[in-house]
């Protein structure tokens, strides 16, 4: 049995389509989960929460969906060291919940992707991630090369870091801050950064690893046709470019399966299938 | 609200259209009957005074899948592993909404379009966004309206398209004295279906006692007499009381209500059931329901107690013309009508995401051809359902405008060095960046070529195949001022252009025809000019109409119409998107070529807006339009066509500029040297960087220059920066769009 990736949609999300066909593309058995079937996430290995407006993006983005039944699940899966990708809304929703960076309690979050500034408007650009943890600190991260760069487009309006000094200390500290916003030769400044986001953060990952969110999609820049001027003689139909994050996510989730081949004993962690 | 010719309150209808009503039905219409009328015999709904003109438009062709006359258009695009695909396509305006509540007007607007495509069983894959604004220079009196406006209006098309999660793959916009009352928001949607999945919106063979289910919002009383306020001249006075006719959108609803009208289509298909769905606009749920059972030969029983309503109380004439947005209207057989309940309102939960939305049955399909409505136990309006809906005419009487002409006015040598700049920093040649970077250009993750990268945007709507489709608008005001039917004809010849820049093969257009005051003779004879010049273009190029609009009396308060607009979208098919021609400059030492005619005059340019000089618009020869298609598509198919822009606004230097700013954003130090009489005319055409020229064609192309390593155009021998020519581009409209 390959491990089964849960692609869970809310009222609202909107990049649900693309980022299956990019999991799948990349060899992962993924498939959507409707917000009325959410107690199907039971049976799921993997999670990955894409883009959108979840909820409308009511009170904060992603306030309201972090709060979810959806969630419940995923926060379970994430507790079980399963392992959970978030995408633009759906790395918006991890932060609300408190998935990551992951340093307080509960669904408690402490810290916000706020209003972009100087910019306080959405905004569409194409930009870079660069790695900066090391890529074994987080499983999802570990195919990809030290210092990777990842071609993504931002697109959003609230992504800008936001956290106490304390706060963004432990991010520091905790070698929380997954990835930074580059340009394309890879150099790190401020005019990189789409939002002004505090340490030009443009990914967290939690303390255990297993749960990744970033803010950029790199799913709209992920197959030749998406970037034809950078093509290299390459099919254009293939994965490329911003598909090698999702590669290496696939490859990790196979990778824990197979290290896991039996449910574990543990009862909340273990997959309830409904045949069992 | 709005008060009518008539003298009867809140109603727009005129006395001898009243008298036509009594006497058909024998005695003094309903509340309802009368604002059912009033809604259907709007010129908004009814097209009475545009209608015979528009059946002029060529409509029919080998890549014509459905014409006008539905809710979109369909033209074919290709076939991949054997499913033959099309793509649809709606155009529309939402003029008046927008002058009146930008933000809102333009959302629904959006909204609107999205709809349009679909209820034809697409999947909705695009969105486009032509603009005109009126001036919002900081030192005229009316600035400050004009700039709210052009703020609102970007904010309100984003905030919908950006939550619908649709890209804004193509657009643009003008700043004009002309529009500093009437702003003009027109919107296109691009739909995806297979050939055979197309639903269409009228009641099919067999339809008897069928289902009427309403699907989307609670009625609420917002939207009141739209179709009727669209049809007036909007008066300055009368602005704060209209917006009660402006209806109020619902991105987050519309996102799920197209989700899992996804899912029904997939029903549909699996049971090979016929179904029949419309969008409700204009005249809401009568407009609606009565449209699509007509148009079948049916009649319609609807019962407005079944209605699900946002508020008690409503009176019934607000419940069934009332306009409020995010609805759609399905026909059912009635063994399919459990399941389509329970996707809506079950596996989306409709009720769940907005309040008391969902699908409900609200009558059913009649063969005897009447349309009635019940209210309360009563009957509340019982018409012939061919009276209310039937074609209805009304020949306006119109001035004939004379083609514009007079010399050839070719200027003196002009100053490049102290005028380009100006002409890059121009309102309507500046960079659009600060606007549309507000549009998810990317959403659905199919984008080839993004919103702004070149002159049309292209996706790859097809998972797994390489058939692409691009988009491209045009309509010029300043040649709209000066000669409205050949304005229309630059329309459709622009549009095209800008397709064919990007190598794609044109496969048909939409228009939305924006005009003043159709009972003002000299007003309405621009609109009757325009449908000439657009049928003249596009019989000669081979491209049919295949869906639009109408947007009639965008007049001001004082009797000044807008400038005459023909607003052209053209399609245009790739089949394989390996061979899309992608932005700027690729290779130092490529041949630079134009292609066009060789009449460089200045009318209607910027550079004669510039100088203050006046003129006849370039000449078009259509033998000249196909020869240069052909030499383009001959150098796409042969690859030796590395990079190329259509010349529009800002002329020949203004592209080739764009095209050296495309290779430095892109980290390429390439620019180019030039030869050229003046460089800054809009003669149409292209400028092309080939690798080799050899076998081109040369008698519709001048080799002008070449390319050259470092970032520096020389123009004539005058030298000019690329990274300083690009700050000036790229800044004005910063200000306006912070």
């Amino acid at each position: 049995m390959s491990a089964r990736i849960a692609v869970p949609v809310f009222p609202g999300t909107n990049s649900e389509d693309e980022t299956v066909r990019l999991l799948r593309d990349c060899g992962g058995d993924a498939e959507l989960v409707h917000w009325s079937k959410a107690e199907e996430l039971a049976l799921y290995d993997a999670f990955v929460l894409s883009g959108g407006f979840a909820y409308e993006d009511r009170i904060r983005a992603g306030a309201i969906a972090a709060h979810d039944r959806i969630m419940d699940y995923v926060m379970e899966a994430a507790r079980c060291g399963k392992l959970v990708f978030g995408v633009c809304n759906g790395a918006q929703i991890l932060l609300e919940a408190g998935l990551v960076p992951g340093t307080g309690s509960g669904r408690k979050p402490t810290a916000a992707f706020a209003k972009n500034l100087p910019e306080p408007h959405f905004v569409c650009r194409h930009v870079y991630l660069k790695l900066s943890i090391e890529p074994s600190r987080s499983a999802i991260t570990a195919a990809l090369p030290h210092g990777a760069l990842v071609p993504a487009w931002a697109a959003h309006a609230e992504g800008r870091l936001a956290a106490a000094p304390e706060h963004l200390k432990e991010i520091v500290e905790g070698d929380h801050l997954a990835f930074v916003y580059a340009h394309a030769d890879g150099g790190v400044d401020d005019a990189a950064v789409p939002n002004g986001s505090a340490l030009r953060c443009a990914g967290l990952v939690n303390r255990e690893g297993n749960v990744l969110a970033i803010m950029p999609h790199p799913e709209r820049d992920a197959w030749n046709f998406n970037h034809l001027d950078r093509r290299e003689g390459a099919d254009v139909l293939a994965p490329s470019g911003g598909a090698v994050l999702f590669r290496s996510f696939v490859q990790a989730v196979s990778a824990t399966q197979a290290s896991h081949p039996e449910p574990r004993p543990e009862g909340a962690c273990r997959r309830t299938r409904a045949s069992e | 609200m709005v008060s009518g010719l008539s003298g009867v309150p809140n109603v727009a209808l005129r006395d001898d259209e009243l008298q036509r009503i009594k006497e058909r039905l024998g005695r003094e219409p309903s509340t309802v009957e009368l604002h059912a009328f009033d809604a259907q015999w709007s010129e908004h709904c009814s097209y009475k005074s545009s209608r015979h003109h528009l059946t002029r438009l060529p409509s029919s062709g080998a890549t014509v899948l459905l014409g006008p006359g539905e809710d979109a258009g369909a033209l074919h695009l290709g076939v991949h592993e054997g499913d033959r695909y099309a793509i649809v396509v709606a155009h529309e305006s939402h003029n008046h909404p927008s002058q009146v509540v930008p933000f809102e007007g333009a959302a629904t607007g959006i909204g609107g379009i999205v709809r349009d495509v679909l209820c034809m069983g697409a999947e909705v894959i695009a969105v486009a966004d032509p603009l005109r604004f009126g001036r919002a220079d900081t030192d005229v009196a009316c600035a400050q309206r004009s700039r709210s406006i052009a703020r609102g209006v970007v904010d309100g098309i984003g905030a919908y398209g950006n939550a619908i999660g649709v890209p804004n793959l193509a657009g643009d916009v003008y700043f004009h004295q002309g529009f500093d009352e009437n702003c003009l928001v027109n919107v296109v949607a691009l739909g995806l279906v297979k050939e055979g999945e197309l639903i269409h919106s009228y009641a099919p063979k067999g339809a008897d006692d069928w289902a009427i289910v309403l699907v989307g919002k609670a009625t609420d009383p917002s939207g009141f007499g739209g179709a009727s306020f669209s049809s007036l001249t909007l008066d300055a006075e009368q602005a704060e009381i209209n917006k009660g006719a402006v209806q109020v959108p619902d991105p987050f609803l519309k996102n799920v209500l197209m989700r899992a009208s996804y899912r029904v289509f997939a029903l549909l298909r699996e049971q090979r059931m016929t179904a029949a769905f419309k969008d409700l606009g204009a005249g809401g749920i009568m407009g609606c329901s009565a449209e699509i059972t007509s148009k079948g030969g049916y009649g319609a029983a609807i019962n407005l107690d079944n209605v699900n309503v946002a508020v008690d109380g409503m009176p019934p004439e607000v419940i069934a013309v009332g306009e409020t947005q995010e609805r759609l209207l399905w026909l059912l057989p009635q063994a399919v009508v459990s399941d389509v309940l329970r996707i809506y309102n079950d596996e989306f939960s409709l009720p769940d995401v907005a309040y008391n939305a969902r699908a409900t049955v609200i009558g059913r399909v009649t063969a005897d051809r009447r349309y009635t409505m019940r209210y309360r136990g009563s009957v509340v309006m019982d018409v012939e359902s061919e009276f209310l809906t039937g074609p209805i005419r009304d020949e306006l009487p119109y001035t004939e405008v004379i083609r514009h002409s007079g010399p050839v006015e070719e200027l003196p040598a002009v100053d490049v060095e102290a005028l380009f700049p100006k002409i890059l920093a121009h309102r309507d040649v500046a960079s659009r960046e600060p606007l549309y970077r507000r549009y998810d250009a990317v959403v659905r993750g199919c984008t080839v070529l993004a919103r702004g990268a070149a002159d049309a945007g292209v996706l790859a709507p097809i998972p797994a195949s390489r058939l692409g489709v691009a988009l491209a608008v045009a309509g010029n005001p300043r040649y709209g001022r000066i000669d409205p039917g050949y304005a229309a004809e630059h329309a459709v010849v622009e549009a095209m252009r800008r397709v064919v820049a990007v190598g794609a093969r044109p496969i048909g257009l939409t228009d939305c025809l924006n005009f003043g005051n159709p009972r003002k003779p000299e007003h309405y004879g621009q609109f009757v000019a325009a449908v000439d010049g657009l049928t003249r273009a596009a019989t000669q190029l081979d491209l049919p109409i295949v869906s639009g609009n109408v947007s009639l009396y965008n007049e001001s308060a004082d009797g000044h119409s807008i400038p005459a607009s023909a607003i052209v979208a053209c399609i245009g098919a790739i089949d394989d998107v390996e061979k899309v021609v992608t932005p700027g400059l690729k290779e130092a030492g490529s041949t630079l070529l134009w292609i066009g005619s060789r009449e460089l005059v200045v009318g209607g340019s910027v550079l004669a807006e510039v100088l203050g000089a006046r003129g006849t618009l370039p000449a078009i020869s259509y033998s000249g339009e196909r020869a240069s298609v052909g030499i383009l598509h001959e150098a796409v198919a042969r690859g030796i066509l590395r990079s190329c822009r259509a010349i529009s606004d800002g002329g020949m230097l203004t592209a080739l500029a764009r095209l050296s700013f495309d290779a430095m954003l892109r980290g390429r130090r390439i620019g180019a040297e030039i030869d050229f009489g003046n460089p800054l005319c809009e003669t149409g055409g292209f400028i092309c960087e080939v690798s080799d020229e050899s076998e081109v064609d040369l008698t519709g192309a001048l080799r002008i220059g070449q390319t050259i390593p470092g970032r520096e155009l020389i123009v004539n021998g005058i030298r000019f920066e690329i990274p300083r020519l690009y700050k000036i581009w790229s800044q004005p409209l910063d200000e306006l769009y912070p």
